[in-house]
């Protein structure tokens, strides 16, 4: 036991230690006070090395012990206070205003549903999963008799991990699947597009794909906004009611003169909401595809058209305008006029010089094109440019025409647009246009949304308010003794313009096949409303003694109209000969508005009704 | 002294353990209750929507004009059949009628019907009372019950009778024989079966206030009732395909509850 070590955890030595042949005196609990133990002292270096190491020791232990124990506390204010808590899911209830599908809703200018997306199962498969795919595939068909058993078993052998087996099942369906308990086939929950209104409105509302993607109408024009904010419903300026009341009589009137098509516009003149668009033959947006593409086409904004005799609303609008011309003013209407290689003739010649407000009623071509001939090109161009006959209308949907405008526009272009020739507008322009003419000069957009009650419409004045006033009083003057007497509603005071246009096939004019078409507004004392008929390619029947025309074909029907959606629009019933309504109405052939004078009609034999047709000029020597 | 405190604190610590604990189980029910909610509200959502999209479908306007022209005896309503509220005078203080008494089978006097009813006792009343001799005093309350006009009845009823008796939606395929059974036959009115009121009885156009230039021009601003422009008007053949129909609807259309969804799926066609 020589060699003794004193370092070691037991301390200073041994107390009763004395095994030893020296005595060593014990050195650290000694009774007198002794100095500190010195470090250099010679006899006590290795307890001193040994102090020194388990210092060290301990300084590192308790720096990793800290180290460890700060990162822990560290993370755990992070977990705790800074990260929510650190629960792992937190619940939320729903707001109110919460849906649960991912495409808003389209309603009509009441809150009807147009289009609206509703939730459903579709059945997939995973046929990895599927342990006898013979037997699942006949239990299935089984159960979904319109699958395909073939089909469906060559689906779930094959290889692939996902295979959709049928899309949007029904309640019912599902449940009889699922009653099947086949391994490895799955619902998936989907969406699918509903349109509760169907062909009535499927030209605006338009359609959307199997993933629920806008392809046409509003759907696509309004794709980002529907799926952006599914929660707010898109409300549109259409009126349902106005819609069925329009179609009906589309339909009607398609069906009697055997046209291949219509359009129709109702139109609030005053804020430029368009009421109601349709546009025949439609299509069922539930299953737009396999059809005849043709029903796609929107005749009412996407089909662009000469617009015929209606344009001479805007030429005599031009006329007025300028200030040159007044509604007394004559003009000779007895001789075809001759430019270049073509001669301008009309179909009804009445052989003598007319007035501009008899211009209007008989819708002379002649009259118009003297009308042009003294206002001058310059003039004409920029002025239906400010109607807005150059660009698209502008209007929300995708389906909007370019307008075919002559470039460059010359002397000819102008005598032809005069009377609604060598221009193409679709007949949202006419009808946007024709509103500004009428409802005090106020060009207003037309739009498919509802105007917001407080919100600001933007305008512009493109024509002055006497114009306007004049027209009305045109307008008036064709529905009481011109071409569309058959557009007349006791009590709601139509005015309108009828127009009819050969049909341009290839290069030439077809002699028989037309576009009728009339553009009425009610109450003409203070117009409201635009009602607007185009009828394709009509027949003339029996009933109406050969003619086709814009006043046989497209008045009445908008006479009809005008009767059904006066009481739905709210149009008070006024009588039509109290001197309130003959003051702000009234015109005669010889283009006086003062009514108390001249009570018996001065001169203009009766209207040879139909007369409407602007021919276009033929061809003096053929090409 | 020591023992105490840790007791203290010991007992400090265990009781906010065990509030702890029971606070997150707590806090555990309350979120999965809430999850079912969510879950029910959605689905409830999802109903609501359905509902809505065959709400909207239902009621279109195309279909509602089919059905009122095969079901129903009310005509399109006419421009002039609407007035301003400041165009209906005021009613004298001591010009108010007695309480409707009429006889039966009888339009009562003084009391017009309004205009979009083809009147069902007044018109047709000799019709009907001819077809129908035994039961005459059921005629004019099983003529047309949601117009709210005072079709006099002989000794009023209660709602439920009037209602039980009224064959509102019964489209006119009863089997017949007892006219009591089949009064919407009875009342279903022809085009000819209208009465010009130039052929009515006097004393009906003498008493009624309401149209008090009827034989010349009306007032102008005055789209007054003027019932007898009924029979001047055309009106549509009332539904030929109803009558077709008949044999095949013996009973009236009971809707089944889950019509609507397979309405709707119907609706919703098949796969594209």
């Amino acid at each position: 036991m020589i060699g003794h070590d004193h370092g070691g955890p037991a301390g200073y030595g041994q107390p009763g230690a004395s095994t030893g042949s020296t005595y060593v005196p014990p050195p650290a609990p000694s009774p007198f006070p002794q100095p500190a133990p010195q470090p250099s002292a010679k006899p006590r270096t290795s307890l001193a090395v040994a102090l020194e190491q388990s210092r060290y020791r301990l300084m590192v232990t308790a720096a990793v012990v800290t180290t460890v124990f700060t990162a822990i506390s560290v993370k755990l204010a992070m977990a705790t206070l800074l990260a929510g808590g650190g629960e792992p899911r937190q619940h939320v209830a729903l707001e109110v205003g919460d849906t649960t599908t991912n495409r808003a809703d389209i309603t009509d200018r009441n809150g009807n549903l147009l289009a609206t997306s509703l939730v459903t199962q579709s059945l997939y498969a995973d046929p990895k999963l599927v342990s006898r795919p013979e037997e699942a595939a006949q239990k299935l068909v089984g159960a979904l008799p319109d699958l395909d058993y073939k089909d469906v078993l060559g689906k779930l052998s094959g290889d692939r991990r996902f295979v959709w087996l049928k899309r949007n099942l029904t309640p019912k369906q599902q449940a009889a699947v699922h009653r099947l308990g086949i391994p490895g086939v799955a619902f998936e929950r989907e969406e699918r597009r509903f349109y509760p209104a169907g062909p009535l409105t499927s030209h605006i509302v338009g359609f959307t794909g199997i993933d629920n993607n806008g392809l046409a109408g509003m759907e696509q024009g309004f794709n980002k906004r529907l799926t952006e904010e599914p929660g707010t419903p898109l409300q549109l300026s259409i009126d349902l009611r106005l819609q069925h009341v329009l179609k009906k009589e589309l339909a009607a009137t398609v069906q009697e003169f055997s046209a291949i098509g219509a359009a129709g516009i109702v139109f609030d003149v005053r804020n430029g909401e368009v009421l109601s668009m349709v546009s025949l033959p439609d299509f069922d947006p539930q299953d737009p595809t396999g059809l005849v593409p043709d029903t796609l086409f929107n005749r009412a904004t996407l089909g662009v058209y000469e617009m015929g005799s209606t344009f001479k609303i805007f030429n005599s609008a031009l006329a007025f305008d300028t200030g040159k011309i007044r509604v007394s003013d004559m003009f000779d209407a007895a001789h075809p006029v001759k430019i270049g290689r073509f001669t301008i003739n009309d179909y009804h010649n009445l052989h003598r010089a007319l007035t501009v407000a008899e211009v209007f009623q008989h819708s002379s071509n002649l009259g118009s094109v003297r009308m042009v001939q003294q206002v001058g090109v310059a003039a004409q161009k920029a002025f239906m440019t400010k109607m807005g006959f150059t660009k698209p209308t502008g209007l929300e949907l995708p389906e909007s025409g370019w307008p075919l405008v002559p470039n460059p526009w010359r002397e000819v272009n102008s005598y032809t647009i005069s009377f609604g020739h060598g221009i193409s507008v679709s007949p949202m322009h006419t009808v946007a246009a024709a509103a500004s003419v009428i409802n005090g000069g106020l060009f207003h957009k037309p739009t498919l949304l509802k105007r917001q009650p407080d919100g600001e419409i933007p305008t512009e004045q493109v024509v002055s308010r006497q114009t306007s006033d004049m027209m009305r009083r045109m307008f008036r003057f064709v529905v009481t003794e011109g071409t569309g007497k058959s557009a007349e509603v006791k009590g709601y005071v139509v005015g309108g313009k009828t127009g009819t246009a050969d049909k341009q096939k290839g290069k030439h004019y077809q002699k028989n096949s037309r576009m009728s078409s009339f553009l009425g507004a009610f109450p003409m004392n203070d117009p409201r409303y635009i009602v607007y008929v185009l009828v394709d390619e009509p027949q003339a029947t029996k009933k109406t003694y050969g003619y086709a025309t814009g006043g046989w074909v497209a008045a009445p029907a908008v006479g009809r109209i005008v009767k059904q959606i006066g009481p739905l629009l709210n149009v008070p019933m006024v009588d039509e000969n109290t001197p309130e309504i003959l003051n702000s109405t009234y015109l005669n052939a010889a283009g006086s508005t003062n009514w108390q004078q001249s009570l018996p009609p001065v001169t203009a034999p009766p209207p040879a009704k139909g007369s409407t047709v602007a021919s276009f000029p033929t061809q003096t020597k053929p090409r | 002294m020591k023992g105490k405190t840790w007791l203290f604190w010991g007992g400090l610590i265990a009781a906010a353990g065990g509030v702890l604990f029971q606070t997150s189980y707590d806090v555990q029910d309350l979120e999965e209750k809430l999850a079912g909610l969510n879950r029910k509200i959605i689905l409830e959502q999802e109903s609501i929507q359905v509902l809505k999209a065959e709400w909207s479908y239902l009621n279109d306007p195309t279909k509602l004009e089919q059905m009122a022209q095969a079901y129903l005896t009310l005509q399109p309503t006419e421009p002039r059949q609407y007035m301003a509220m400041d165009m209906i005078p005021m009613r004298p203080a001591d010009a108010v009628p007695p309480p409707a008494q009429a006889l039966p089978g009888k339009a009562m006097p003084g009391a017009p019907l309004p205009p979009m009813v083809r009147a069902p006792g007044t018109g047709n009343s000799q019709l009907a009372a001819a077809r129908v001799p035994a039961a005459p005093n059921n005629n004019a309350a099983a003529g047309i019950v949601p117009v709210s006009a005072p079709v006099g009845l002989a000794k009023p009823l209660p709602m439920e009778k009037a209602l039980e008796r009224a064959p509102v939606v019964v489209p006119a395929s009863l089997p017949s024989g007892a006219a009591l059974a089949d009064p919407s036959r009875a009342n279903r009115i022809k085009p000819a079966a209208l009465v010009p009121g130039s052929a009515r009885v006097p004393t009906e156009k003498s008493a009624t206030p309401a149209a008090p230039a009827a034989a010349g021009k009306l007032a102008p601003n005055a789209p007054t009732a003027r019932p007898t422009e009924l029979a001047s008007r055309p009106i549509p053949a009332p539904a030929p395909k109803v009558a077709a129909a008949a044999p095949a609807a013996q009973q009236p259309y009971q809707p089944k509850p889950t019509d609507s969804l397979g309405l709707l799926v119907a609706r919703l066609g098949a796969n594209r």
